[in-house]
């Protein structure tokens, strides 16, 4: 894609991920000159094949809208910090905030993905995952949210770490869950030698379909430290795992071919939208008072239509 | 394409009166490919019929984004753990649980990898950095797990201790029988001898002692808890010095207490306060607090 093609040892740079036939030039990780190791490794391997040379450069760019929440700002604060390729921006208005401006801002920021949280009526919260040139975006319905700072959530991990993501099989049943799942584990997943990226592995993403929404948990591996080696081999069995919270359940709307807009290739049939409901109960609530009355006018024209007979003793106690 | 489901948005109430959490049909009978289906039943219940389903647009997506085939699992740390049963959403117990068994069999299944490939994988007990959650937060945690730990043994304990109570007043109220019936017994036994004797005329020696018991039983042995010393000019009986200031409230209804007070004519008795026995004697007085200046109000 007109890069230059240096010397067949070294290889340029994969521009994203899709551009499979580039050859690349060696990486510069903190480890020093990556890939001339695996160069010498495998001499004889296809420098044009990508296994030896794939970099997860995924960048997810985290914003939400303006008049957000408490409850889903912490949520949006935990997601930052559990994501150490993040980057989280201002706050963006509502009105212009679908389409381009989104788009434009993920570009500015040099982001291969975005997560936008947007609050309305200070009650739903709908989160949007794009991905950012010309990929899909999912716009869901965030339900059943308890973030971090729950004294209930006791688990602690590394800030940064790589986590284990797991994965329900029903994300294998249909198409619109595959690509929900290639498209979550892109975002959630940490690149494997980010900067800001802790080594060892302490806990575990639960990402699992139940009654067609994706639950999210996040939970931390604890292993009693009576052996002082690195690897605990006899505790695999006394692996326990404590929830580290956040907790959110996901309820997909619409899937859209581009990147927050586009044709639809997705929706969600069993979704009923936040103020339907509401609108639901309270036309049941409204019916209550006209019942009442109607209930009260009956009561009068039956009694009035069947008169009593007169009382016996209703002169009993008179004087 | 969506504009269709505006249309018929104003019959969904008729069709489905609930929030998000619905009856999962199969999902398959309503997607079409490519277009949208006109059928629409007016069930309650029922997913609406009009929902946009791109199968292909969909595959061809996935494909876009997707990493290439070979790359290495290290990248992805994916693991898909096998899901059979139905969990019911609402029975939160249930469903948590199913939520972590299928983490911990991702787990383990990481762990084999891990050490199959010879990686690291938890992390050391002296391995320090920064965490998600800071250590205040932390202590705060910390905090409430305790309180609720002391606050669930306060409840055993009050549980115990009303069992004992409880308890031991039955054993109590055995012992007392107990008594009794011995007292009664003894007393019997001891007329019986009588009557025996008299009836054999009181001709007998010292054969027929009745054995209550004494040679051999313990002989009396006095207590050897102290009692608190009272100073013969003590007009309360003793009852003075008793108990301490939250004491004396519960004291003050006491049977003995009252008894000590007016019980057999009262302590207002004459009763000579200043004789030669009682001249030397300090038992009365506080030991050792009127050092000082007496004029001062303590």
């Amino acid at each position: 894609m007109g890069k230059k093609r240096k010397h067949s040892e070294t290889q340029a740079i994969e521009p994203k991920k899709k551009d499979e036939g580039a050859p690349e030039r060696p990486k510069r990780t903190l480890m020093g000159w990556k890939d001339k190791k695996e160069v010498h490794k495998q001499p004889d391997s296809n420098p044009e094949s990508n296994p030896q040379v794939f970099r997860n450069k995924e960048k997810v760019m985290v914003t939400c809208s303006r008049r957000i929440n408490y409850r889903y700002r912490h949520l949006m604060l935990n997601l930052v910090s559990l994501l150490p390729h993040c980057k989280k921006d201002n706050k963006v208005e509502s009105k212009s905030s679908k389409g381009s401006t989104l788009n434009e801002l993920i570009e500015l920021r040099g982001c291969s993905s975005a997560l936008f949280f947007e609050c309305r009526k200070n009650r739903d919260l709908y989160m949007w995952m794009a991905s950012c040139p010309n990929g899909p975006s999912v716009k869901f319905l965030v339900n059943a949210v308890h973030t971090m700072e729950e004294l209930k959530l006791t688990g602690n991990h590394l800030k940064g770490s790589r986590p284990l993501m797991t994965f329900s099989s029903n994300f294998e049943k249909d198409a619109h869950w595959k690509l929900l799942k290639e498209m979550i584990m892109q975002i959630f997943g940490t690149p494997k030698e980010h900067r800001k990226s802790k080594p060892y592995h302490d806990h575990v993403f639960v990402f699992s379909i139940v009654d067609d929404h994706i639950w999210f948990r996040n939970y931390q591996i604890s292993v009693p430290h009576n052996e002082s080696e690195k690897m605990v081999r006899g505790g695999l069995d006394k692996m326990t795992l404590v929830e580290v919270g956040p907790r959110f359940c996901l309820n997909p709307i619409k899937i859209f071919a581009g990147s927050f807009g586009g044709p639809t290739l997705y929706e969600n049939p069993f979704y009923v939208s936040p103020n339907q409901i509401r609108a639901l109960e309270k036309r049941k609530k409204a019916g209550k008072y006209a019942k009442k009355v109607k209930a009260k006018t009956r009561r009068k024209m039956h009694e009035q239509s069947n008169p009593l007979e007169p009382d016996e003793f209703a002169d009993m106690w008179k004087e | 394409m969506g504009l269709r489901s505006k249309d018929l948005s104003f019959l969904q109430p008729e069709n489905a009166a609930e929030d998000d959490v619905m009856d999962p049909h199969s999902e398959e009978e309503e997607s079409e490919f490519e277009s949208e289906s006109e059928q629409e039943d007016v069930k309650l219940m029922e997913p609406s019929k009009t929902a946009v389903y791109n199968r292909e647009g969909l595959v061809e997506k996935l494909e876009d984004i997707s990493w290439p085939e070979n790359v290495d699992w290290m990248h992805k740390l994916s693991l898909d753990i096998n899901h059979e049963k139905e969990v019911d959403v609402n029975d939160d117990l249930a469903r948590e649980l199913a939520f972590y068994t299928q983490a911990l069999e991702g787990t383990r299944l990481a762990f084999d990898k891990f050490q199959s490939m010879g990686l690291p994988f938890l992390r050391p007990p002296d391995y320090y950095a920064e965490m998600v959650k800071t250590d205040a937060h932390m202590q705060k945690v910390k905090g409430k797990l305790l309180a609720q730990k002391k606050q669930i043994e306060e409840a055993e304990e009050r549980r115990k201790a009303r069992e004992s109570k409880r308890i031991a007043k039955e054993v109590q109220a055995e012992k007392l029988k107990e008594r009794a019936k011995q007292k009664k017994q003894e007393i019997e036994e001891v007329k019986k001898w009588r009557k025996q004797r008299q009836q054999s005329g009181f001709k007998d020696g010292k054969d027929s002692m009745p054995d209550l018991g004494f040679g051999e039983g313990k002989t009396f042995e006095r207590s050897s808890k102290k009692r608190p010393e009272v100073p013969p000019g003590d007009r309360s009986g003793g009852k003075a010095k008793q108990g301490g200031g939250k004491g004396n409230l519960k004291n003050k209804k006491n049977r003995e207490f009252r008894d000590s007070k007016f019980g057999f004519g009262g302590r207002k008795g004459m009763k000579k306060q200043n004789t030669a026995e009682t001249t030397n004697d300090f038992r009365a007085f506080n030991k050792g607090s009127v050092a000082g200046n007496k004029k001062r109000k303590r």
